[in-house]
């Protein structure tokens, strides 16, 4: 098995052709518009499969537009500005830190996308850098290139006449880092997956959030083929969907197998009309279907009994993949004789009419008569693939994948002709920030705190906090112990920051002037999640440490029981200044 | 363009541009396909297309032909027979109906029938016959080239066409649509211009849906030039507007064509077969063609401005018309008022009107009608024989019609009495509400 990895991580800096913001916001649209986008030739003169496929459902775009996140240029109402200086200089820093040789001259591409989540109809996306590498504990992993690309739109809701899209977050700059096949195995996954995002968050630079690092795999197999897997957004979820594809790729060369040996000689084009059988039929969908218009369409197919109900995937069955198939001429999918057809509704009666038309094993499609034709036609492409097809898969939340789209090839790119390319000259090289690199950053981390901390410090999504934190002067160690565990229990508790990092510079910048003690610090930092400052939070709350004669009455009252007093006073008084008071008693 | 060093190598090693060549550099080999570099200018940057479809810039130590490729550009006959009751298209360039053939570089009318019917599968319903006029940036057309489009034009009318289509860059469509609405008279049948915003290269292109509602419209009843762009951002519906009254609003916009001073004359869906009539307009059939195609462009249109200099407006003696974009209601500086600090160009109009030089005005607002009886400039202007006033034109509208009309007659009283008669739907007697 190869496996391969793309990541893709927004940048920290406005939209990459235009001037929009992208700090994205809750807001409402201020208007929506609606597209349609059809398959074009590329420079080669080719068109590319995937587009192909999409463009037979001829949906209708509707984009919902946002003031403070769009212009013309994402409505495609405009030339793209020129490319973002501040995101181009920040990919570059991202490949100088991934050992990658950054080209001489940056071609900005469109990658041609017509699910609707580009208005376009394209990505802009451009090779910044080739042959980098990142170490592992497997070995180094080669990384092939990295590009600078838009972000697309975000989807809202998609049926099979229509998709909506949120158009505030397209165009935001996102850096694309494909590896080679170079992993060894899902653990070395996930560890690759977690080193790449540890590099990319340590330049400080990157977006970070749910949502703004996504992962796609590429998994190929002995015998089996390439398969693209996109939107992981969960590194856990990597192992379960590497033993899953891979699953399903033996399962589906197994099923190879037993045809060829059953000797099943493809399936031939036979669709016919079995409307007539559901003239008074119970099957709910199939009655709803009929009442709008829509056909009953049969094919037979010989030899798969038993094959279409063979599960590849948890709860995913080869009888799906030809559903899958099906959904590409726009219906909603099929049903097949290995179903439970009494499920439907579909009476006794029925089916033994279905099987005296079709035979033994078939599929069936509720849908416009076209419509319904295109997807048994897809159903019988699908079903006479003698190999595992070439494929861009859905990841589902739970760890199984989907058929999208054929795998897109390279007539899915040309050249953005309004974009001139641009040259990287020695002045852009020497704007390059050189941040630490990761290796250097953990080895400085290492001196500041204990290994296991800065182990934690060094994968956390703080890790720029904790360094602005030790920069204003903060004690590391409870810079660290407080990102690492006071945030996370709080947010057990449901508290959460809306700014992180403006809360805790404020709150060690109170500390600092030793205005309460260490121990007070998840009590401070509850109050200031409402908002309020560390100061007045320490004074509303009454969190003022206890110190000099009042400290020594304490003492005095609580007859120099360190235990008592500790019991008593554990937020407001230091434990080493008791004890030193206690000792000089003494 | 490629170094003279790089084309020297290329040459040496009979490497084309679009064969596969590997590239070495001081730390890798490359694999790719030769492409042309898209700018001007001369370098040593080689642009390679990987497998992957990404195209970079990289500067070679060395590099070596692999694998030629021989696909060269089908050269397909650009015109095809036509039957009476056709639909004519007619590609005279532009954004609409252009594609880049990369391996060379060049831009390539994507107007053969083939290909026409390739992008545009739902053309098969109407029967079309197509040909190349030409192809040009919209900006490189002149006068010259609006005498080809009529003729064309014309000869269809001839053969039996039911309409045609004429495909068409957008930036200066609407002085060819005015200039050819002034050209010929009297249409019986439907002559549409129509071009695109977004280039036919993208996916969102509004090419598509402009041309087939043109192609649509084309078979409607109606008898006079119309322009067919979008009517909103959205991929709805299209405007036909009247080829003398509409003008391009906005550089980028699909809807950027409105018409002015009028209403659009139809609304049009090929979809949903809507034709909806928004205001009047002139049916097919009625009557024969007016042929009057002689232009005379050799016509100055100035912007008037603050400060402009009456030197400027005495230079154009060496023109046969003017045609002013002046201020507001139609003004210009005069000088005649407030003399001090005022230089004006009266003089100068009052001197090229008295040397048989038409002087013509519209307005710089573009929407509103040209007034001269508001302002004391205003009058003057009217009083030195200045035409235009009460006219509710566009500059490019008053542009073409006096190059229509000045090659129809030399005589002053004759091209004024021309210029002040509606021809085409250019002037109107109402001011609509909008």
């Amino acid at each position: 098995m190869k496996i391969g990895i793309e990541i893709h991580q927004r940048l920290d800096s406005s939209k990459l052709f235009c001037n929009c913001s992208s700090n994205l916001t809750e807001g409402e649209p201020v208007f929506t518009i609606q597209r349609k986008l059809h398959p074009v030739l590329s420079e080669l003169g080719e068109t590319d499969d995937a587009s192909r496929v999409e463009s037979a459902k001829r949906r209708l775009f509707e984009y919902h537009v946002f003031s403070e996140n769009n212009c013309l240029v994402e409505m495609d109402e405009e030339p793209p500005r020129n490319m973002n200086r501040k995101a181009l200089l920040i990919a570059l820093e991202i490949a100088k830190q991934l050992n990658a040789t950054i080209v001489e001259e940056v071609y900005v591409m469109r990658k041609i996308v017509i699910d609707g989540s580009n208005t376009s109809g394209f990505q802009r996306t451009s090779v910044i850098a080739l042959n980098g590498h990142v170490h592992t504990s497997k070995g180094s992993v080669r990384i092939t290139s990295i590009a600078l690309e838009e972000e697309s739109a975000g989807i809202i809701s998609s049926s099979d006449s229509k998709a909506s899209y949120r158009l505030d977050r397209l165009g935001i700059p996102l850096v694309e880092i494909t590896t080679a096949p170079d992993i060894k195995d899902a653990a070395h996954l996930r560890e690759t997956a977690e080193k790449i995002g540890m590099i990319l968050r340590a330049t400080g630079k990157v977006a970070r959030g749910l949502g703004t690092i996504r992962q796609d795999v590429n998994i190929s197999t002995e015998g089996g083929a390439r398969v693209e897997i996109k939107g992981a957004q969960d590194l856990k979820m990597l192992p379960d969907l590497v033993e899953n594809e891979s699953k399903r790729q033996l399962e589906l060369l197994k099923i190879i197998h037993d045809l060829r040996s059953k000797q099943v000689a493809g399936v031939k084009k036979s669709i016919c009309d079995v409307t007539s059988i559901f003239k008074k039929t119970d099957a709910t969908l199939i009655k709803k279907g009929l009442e709008s218009g829509s056909v009953v369409l049969g094919q037979s197919l010989p030899g798969f009994a038993g094959i279409l109900g063979r599960e590849l995937q948890p709860k995913k069955r080869f009888g799906t993949e030809l559903s899958n198939y099906a959904k590409m001429a726009g219906v909603k999918g099929i049903i097949h004789s290995d179903e439970n057809l009494s499920k439907y509704k579909i009476s006794e009666d029925e089916q033994r009419h279905l099987q005296k038309q079709l035979g033994e094993c078939f599929a069936l499609v509720v849908a416009p008569e076209p419509q319904a034709k295109a997807a048994l036609e897809y159903v019988i492409q699908r079903a006479n693939m003698e190999f595992v097809p070439e494929e861009t898969r859905k990841a589902n939340p739970d760890a199984t994948s989907s058929y999208m789209r054929p795998l897109p090839g390279k007539a899915r790119l040309y050249p953005e002709t309004d974009v001139p390319p641009i040259p990287v000259t020695k002045e852009l090289l020497e704007s390059v920030e050189s941040t630490e690199s990761l290796e250097d950053k953990q080895k400085k981390l290492e001196k500041l705190l204990n290994k296991e901390l800065a182990a934690k410090m060094i994968k956390s999504r703080y890790l720029h906090v904790f360094e602005l934190l030790v920069k204003a002067k903060a004690d590391p160690k409870i810079a660290a112990t407080t990102i690492e565990n006071t945030l996370v229990s709080l947010r057990r508790e449901g508290i959460e920051f809306q700014d992180v990092e403006k809360a805790l510079l404020d709150m060690f910048e109170e500390f600092n002037k030793d205005t309460f003690v260490k121990a007070a610090i998840p009590e401070v930092l509850k109050g200031m999640a409402k908002g309020a400052s560390a100061e007045s939070v320490v004074k509303v709350y009454r969190l003022q440490k206890i110190t000099g004669d009042e400290l020594k009455k304490i003492i005095e009252d609580e007859n120099h029981d360190l235990k008592a007093i500790m019991a008593k006073h554990r937020l407001q008084v230091d434990p080493a200044e008791v004890a030193k008071l206690l000792k000089a008693k003494k | 363009m490629y170094s003279k060093k790089i084309l020297d190598k290329l040459k040496k090693k009979k490497i084309d541009i679009g064969d596969t060549i590997t590239v070495k550099t001081k730390d890798h080999i490359y694999e790719g396909l030769l492409m042309p570099r898209p700018t001007l200018g001369d370098s040593d940057v080689l642009v390679l297309k990987l497998n992957t479809g990404y195209n970079i810039g990289i500067t070679a130590d060395s590099f070596e032909l692999v694998a030629t490729t021989s696909a060269k550009v089908e050269t397909e006959k650009t015109e095809e027979p036509k039957k009476k009751g056709d639909i004519a298209i007619l590609g005279c360039g532009g954004t609409i109906a252009s594609r880049v053939e990369y391996k060379t570089g060049a831009v390539y009318p994507s107007i053969t029938p083939k290909e026409l019917r390739t992008t545009f599968p739902e053309l098969e319903k109407w029967p079309i016959h197509s040909k190349q006029v030409f192809s040009l940036f919209s900006e490189d057309m002149n006068a010259y080239h609006w005498k080809l489009i009529a003729d064309e034009i014309e000869q269809e009318i001839k053969d039996g066409s039911q309409g045609v289509v004429i495909m068409h860059g957008t930036d200066t469509l609407t002085y060819t649509s005015s200039a050819i609405s002034f050209m010929l008279q009297n249409l019986p049948i439907p002559v549409i211009f129509v071009g695109s915003q977004r280039s036919s290269d993208r996916p969102s292109s509004e090419n598509k849906m402009n041309l087939i509602n043109s192609v649509f419209s084309a078979t409607r009843d109606f008898g006079e030039v119309a322009v067919c762009m979008h009517a909103s951002t959205n991929d709805d519906f299209c405007y036909l507007h009247r080829g003398t009254k509409v003008r391009k609003m906005h550089t980028s916009r699909r809807d950027a064509f409105k018409s002015i001073n009028a209403k659009p004359m139809f609304a049009v869906d090929y979809r949903t077969k809507r034709f909806e009539e928004l205001s009047e307009h002139k049916k097919r059939n009625k009557g024969d063609l007016i042929s009057k195609k002689k232009l005379n462009d050799n016509v100055a249109l100035v912007y008037v401005h603050p400060g402009i200099k009456p030197d400027l407006i005495s230079k154009l003696d060496s023109y046969d018309g003017v045609v002013l974009m002046a201020t507001g209601l139609g003004q210009v500086p005069t000088g005649v008022f407030e003399g001090k600090h005022v230089k004006g160009i009266y003089k100068p109009i009052k001197e090229l009107i008295a040397s048989d030089i038409p002087v013509v005005v519209s307005s710089q607002c573009i929407t509103g009608r040209v007034c001269l009886r508001v302002y004391s400039n205003g009058r003057l202007l009217k009083d030195a024989g200045v035409i235009g006033d009460d006219a509710d034109w566009t500059p490019e509208a008053a542009f073409t019609k006096l190059c229509w009309a000045l090659g129809q007659t030399k005589k002053m009283d004759e091209v004024r009495k021309l210029m002040e008669t509606d021809i085409a739907g250019e002037l109107s007697s109402r001011s609509i509400l909008e």
